[in-house]
């Protein structure tokens, strides 16, 4: 083993000459990756033929020439190939040929380029239709939109996972209910999703086993059968299995449930790779507002007292009840206290994400049909779910809503440069909806039900940094809010156009768009009472040669979608994207970036990337997340969340001296801004010469 | 009757003891947390001599540390002034035996037990490890004694210097090369800790040092001594490097990487470089850097979280603040 010159120059790209780093190194890394390995490592075919039949025959593709003849195919070959596309940075075609690009059975020779995955890609989701995938084509090698992992990894692949990304489920309090989702759990994690439980309705440590008092293990052992199952059934080795948990704040177990991530505790009931989220409904907070007494429920006995559970209750309704009915099992803590030990468990070990409840339901546009309890694995999967009675052998089970996603992102620096937000998010809106139309998994038939009934997608953003950056604004500043504001209501405006046109040509809507806030128009009301245009001159400019709706267009948008409906249930929601931003050369969706140039780990490598387009004269644009008040970042991502009909992963960017209180006093600040999750925290630490030289 | 004394945080005894007390509680791990099961796969595919040369660079700086935490810590202890200092070196010294523990979590891991008895017969008969070990020894040995004079002192905290900030380093090369290649990285997150508390103990024992350093009557009597000693070291590090990286081809890279330590151990002592350096690999050098890095928490565990030591609770001002929306 010698030492790979293309991970060597990526590397010196670090060392830095008359205080610049030598960023130059990362061209000659790609170049040295693409000559010193890439090429001699991928096979070699004559003609595009020879190719085509050659993957298909040896069952790495599906048989294209089912929908399409050889000259149909080669006309998309050749739109994308004319683009003569080249990757930006060592990362993007690092990340790309690591764990994108089909290999063959040895997994040592690469059979596809970037071009070749696009082409894949396009051609599986029209299914056929020629003009679309040229216009998928387009769109991607354009880097527009970038479609989820495994969308991206998967399409148009023989021997392959799912295309979806995402799966939810509730648990139901009783052995059928967990070993349905412990049987769901290893089933999806093997198809490559990342995969959310609600705990919440598990009774606490100590509760009654058939009115046998103290016998429940409560939520931890459950937590622990997750976590060794999620990482056994990982995809084909491919990709690790990764899954969360989410936990109600008053249900008794939550101070065990964040003492899982301690890192010197029990083995029985640490936590290790298993990601845990809290759901925080409004009481919680207003309780630690008013710094009243704040009491945690032993929720079996809440069900045995009101047939109901807590979980679903509503917490500004019920909780005096609660707290006044002796049956009801009860502790008391100090909510304050709870939310700085939250803090603390976020410093640590960067968990939990948060999930505020009442912010999510407030806007929910099926709030008629059904609330949303909790999140996914990235808190950015906001949709209704109710748990299933799974039954014993012999009997029917009631099968209710989990939540299936399949997820994508707009590249807003590319859609903005192209002028092209509404034929993108058009485009995209079509891809995502082929996807949820083509998945059927009907191994979780409640994840089957969501996705057949409610056809949810989620179309995001990345690349948000990278645009302002590039058009010298300042991340945190009014410009970038006035350039969300609009940005994000169009491509609202455009995906409810998209989804209604899709269901006005399938004659389908999701079901219960009847009883939606898109059908008695609640959803449009705040878009009809005024036009949204940009207030500053420099991002008019940005928007010139694109026509942004006004309220006219809404009214009439609403009209048609009273008349057409609507195909989707849920819409839009804001990923993290960490690998597919690499490939795009963009900046992680619509978060600030970490640094000028970023230190990737990843479980195979350590990577430097340059933030993109960097030069001398955008520098100061990137500033570092870690450097900005964490109150602007959720500041702009409010305003975004307001376009948005799910969630936007946030991350809190602290350092090591923020105290816990600094942190809760961003959970306060997120929570009355309307954002309706938080994901992690991340610290950067303290380097040992600063800390020297500020006290030697 | 002499009179006991009890530490007192409230006064501080210098500039540092508390930052260094402060930044090592933030720094504690343990081993367990780690999992290095995930490295079982990449393991079978390396090379026998690679595996051969990380497991001695292992047991070598299982040595080593066990010496570090049996020996140098608490002799060094007793006779340094002030009860801060000596807290924060006790901590430290706690820190070594975790480290010298989680060497053999990993080797647990991934290797038999015949294995790793035949690795740990290689480690007692190793002549040029033992010749580390027992140079350094010598001068926390000298150090046994009720009262020692301030040149013996100098020493003992300077040989503790070159064994943190240097005599580590010939190891570390190993698994933290291997990490930017992609190898072996859920155990290198074990090696990125350890090498963490290494650098602040390096730079904790060298703040010491200097300040006995300063009471000497003939400093340069002193320096000259440690230079002696640095170069002697220096010689058998060559000599090992070349037995532990000849057959992976290493050994030009390893070497020059052991005389930027060296120079950073003459550094932490406050002394100026010894060695010109030209070029040390990048992607070892990147490896030493412990700074904040990015990662997504499905892939792997992260080595940026720290024990959380800024604990305040909310105050009902911290409520009020201006949530106006913005449009």
């Amino acid at each position: 083993m010698v030492t790979k010159k293309w991970i060597l120059l990526n590397n010196e790209i670090m060392v830095k000459k008359d205080d610049e780093f030598s960023l130059h190194k990362d061209k000659e890394a790609v170049r040295s990756y693409f000559l010193d390995y890439v090429n001699k490592n991928t096979v070699f075919f004559y003609t595009l033929k020879e190719k085509i039949d050659y993957l298909i025959e040896q069952e790495y593709y599906v048989d294209f020439y089912q929908w399409y003849t050889f000259e149909q195919m080669e006309e998309v070959y050749d739109l994308v190939y004319a683009k003569k596309f080249r990757f930006q940075s060592f990362m993007s075609a690092f990340k790309f040929f690591q764990s994108y690009a089909l290999r063959d059975d040895s997994g040592e020779k690469f059979l596809e380029r970037y071009e070749d995955r696009v082409v894949a890609v396009s051609l599986f989701l029209a299914r056929g239709d020629v003009a679309q995938a040229k216009s998928y084509a387009e769109m991607l090698i354009n880097q527009e939109y970038q479609p989820a992992t495994p969308t991206f990894l998967n399409s148009g692949k023989k021997r392959s996972g799912e295309l979806v990304s995402c799966f939810l489920d509730e648990i139901g309090d009783n052995l059928n209910g967990i070993g349905y989702a412990i049987d769901s759990a290893m089933k999806l994690s093997s198809i490559g999703g990342g995969v959310s439980f609600n705990l919440s309705k598990i009774r606490a440590r100590g509760e009654s086993i058939k009115d046998v008092e103290g016998r429940a293990g409560g939520v931890l052992p459950i937590m622990k059968i997750l976590e060794d199952t999620f990482s056994y059934a990982n995809q084909l080795g491919q990709r690790p299995g990764a899954g969360a948990v989410y936990l109600n704040v008053f249900h008794t177990d939550i101070e065990e449930f964040l003492d899982c991530k301690k890192i010197n505790v029990d083995e029985k009931v640490r936590i290790k790779s298993l990601s845990i989220g809290v759901v925080v409904p409004d009481k919680f907070m207003e309780l630690a507002e008013k710094d009243e007494a704040c009491y945690l429920f032993h929720p079996h006995t809440v069900l045995k007292q009101y047939g109901k559970y807590l979980d679903e209750m509503d917490m500004d309704e019920m909780y005096e009840e609660l707290v006044t009915n002796p049956l009801v099992k009860k502790k008391k803590i100090n909510a304050r206290h709870l939310m700085v030990k939250i803090a603390q468990t976020q410093k640590e070990s960067g968990y939990p994400y948060l999930f505020f409840k009442g912010n999510a339901n407030r806007e929910h546009a099926l709030k008629e049909i059904g609330n949303v309890k909790f999140s996914n694995l990235c808190t950015e999967i906001m949709q209704i779910s109710e748990v299933s009675d799974i039954e014993i052998y012999g009997k029917e089970d009631k099968i209710r809503y989990g939540i299936s996603c399949n997820l994508g992102s707009l590249n807003i620096a590319t859609v903005m440069d192209n002028k092209r937000i509404k034929e993108a998010v058009k485009t995209a809106m079509r891809s995502l909806t082929v996807v949820s139309d083509m998945t059927n998994i009907a191994m979780v038939p409640s994840v089957q039900k969501a996705n057949k009934e409610l056809h949810s997608v989620g179309l995001g953003a990345m690349n948000l940094h990278g645009f302002l950056a590039k058009n010298f604004i300042m991340y945190e500043s009014k410009e970038a809010l006035d350039f969300c504001n609009v940005f994000f209501m169009m491509v609202n405006f455009y995906s409810i156009q998209s989804s209604m046109e899709i269901a006005k040509e399938k004659k389908e809507t999701f079901v219960g768009f009847e009883q939606s806030e898109y059908a008695n128009g609640n959803y449009f009301a705040s878009y009809i009472a005024k036009d949204i245009t940009p207030v500053n001159d420099k991002i008019s400019v940005l928007f010139e040669g694109m026509t942004i709706p006004s309220a006219a267009d809404w009214t009439a948008l609403m009209n048609e979608v009273k008349e057409h409906g609507l195909y989707h249930a849920y819409r839009l929601a804001i990923a993290p994207n960490q690998s597919t931003s690499y490939i795009m050369n963009a900046t992680a969706s619509v978060m600030p970036v970490v640094d000028v140039i970023e230190v990737r780990e990843y479980g195979d490598s350590t990577t430097y990337y340059p933030m993109p387009y960097l030069d001398n004269d955008n520098y100061f644009f990137y500033k570092s997340a870690y450097d900005m008040d964490q109150k602007n970042v959720l500041r702009l991502i409010s305003v975004i969340q307001k376009h948005v009909d799910q969630g936007i992963s946030t991350i809190l960017h602290t350092n090591t001296k923020d105290s816990t209180r600094d942190i809760a006093k961003y959970y306060i600040y997120a929570h009355k801004m309307g954002l309706k999750s938080l994901y992690y925290t991340r610290t950067r630490k303290a380097s040992i010469d600063e800390c020297v030289s500020c006290s030697v | 009757m002499s009179q006991y004394k009890a530490v007192n945080w409230n006064t501080p005894e210098n500039d540092y003891a508390g930052m260094f007390w402060e930044q090592n509680l933030r720094q504690f791990w343990i081993d367990t947390e780690y999992i290095p099961s995930k490295d079982i796969d990449s393991w079978k595919s390396l090379t026998p001599e690679i595996q051969e040369a990380y497991k001695r660079a292992l047991g070598g700086l299982t040595l080593l540390d066990t010496i570090q935490s049996h020996t140098g810590m608490p002799k060094l202890l007793d006779h340094i002034d002030g009860l801060q200092n000596k807290a924060v070196l006790s901590f430290m010294c706690m820190m070594e035996a975790i480290h010298a523990k989680s060497y053999s979590t990993i080797f647990t891991t991934v290797n038999s037990t015949a294995e790793i008895n035949e690795l740990f017969e290689w480690v007692e008969s190793n002549k040029l490890l033992q010749f580390k070990a027992a140079t350094i020894d010598k001068y926390y040995i000298s150090l046994d004694a009720a009262k020692v004079s301030n040149e013996d002192l100098f020493m003992g905290l300077a040989a503790s210097v070159l064994l943190e900030s240097f005599l580590f380093y010939s190891g570390f090369f190993m698994p933290l090369w291997l990490a930017g290649q992609g190898q072996m990285v859920a155990s290198a997150d074990i090696i990125k800790k350890i090498v963490a508390d290494e650098s602040i103990h390096g730079v904790f024992v060298g703040l010491l040092a200097q300040d006995v350093y300063k009471k000497l009557p003939d400093p340069e009597k002193s320096k000259a001594e440690l230079v002696e000693l640095l170069m002697e070291l220096y010689e058998n590090e060559l000599k090992y490097t070349d037995e532990l990286y000849t057959e992976v081809g290493l050994t030009a890279d390893v070497k020059e990487y052991v005389r930027y330590n060296a120079n950073k151990a003459m550094m932490n002592l406050g002394f100026e470089e010894l060695f010109e350096i030209k070029a040390v690999n990048s992607i070892v050098l990147n490896g030493l850097n412990g700074e904040t890095t990015q990662h997504d928490f499905f892939s792997k565990k992260s080595t940026n979280y720290e024990k959380s030591t800024e604990i305040l609770y909310l105050r009902d001002e911290d409520f009020q603040m201006d949530t106006d929306p913005v449009f």
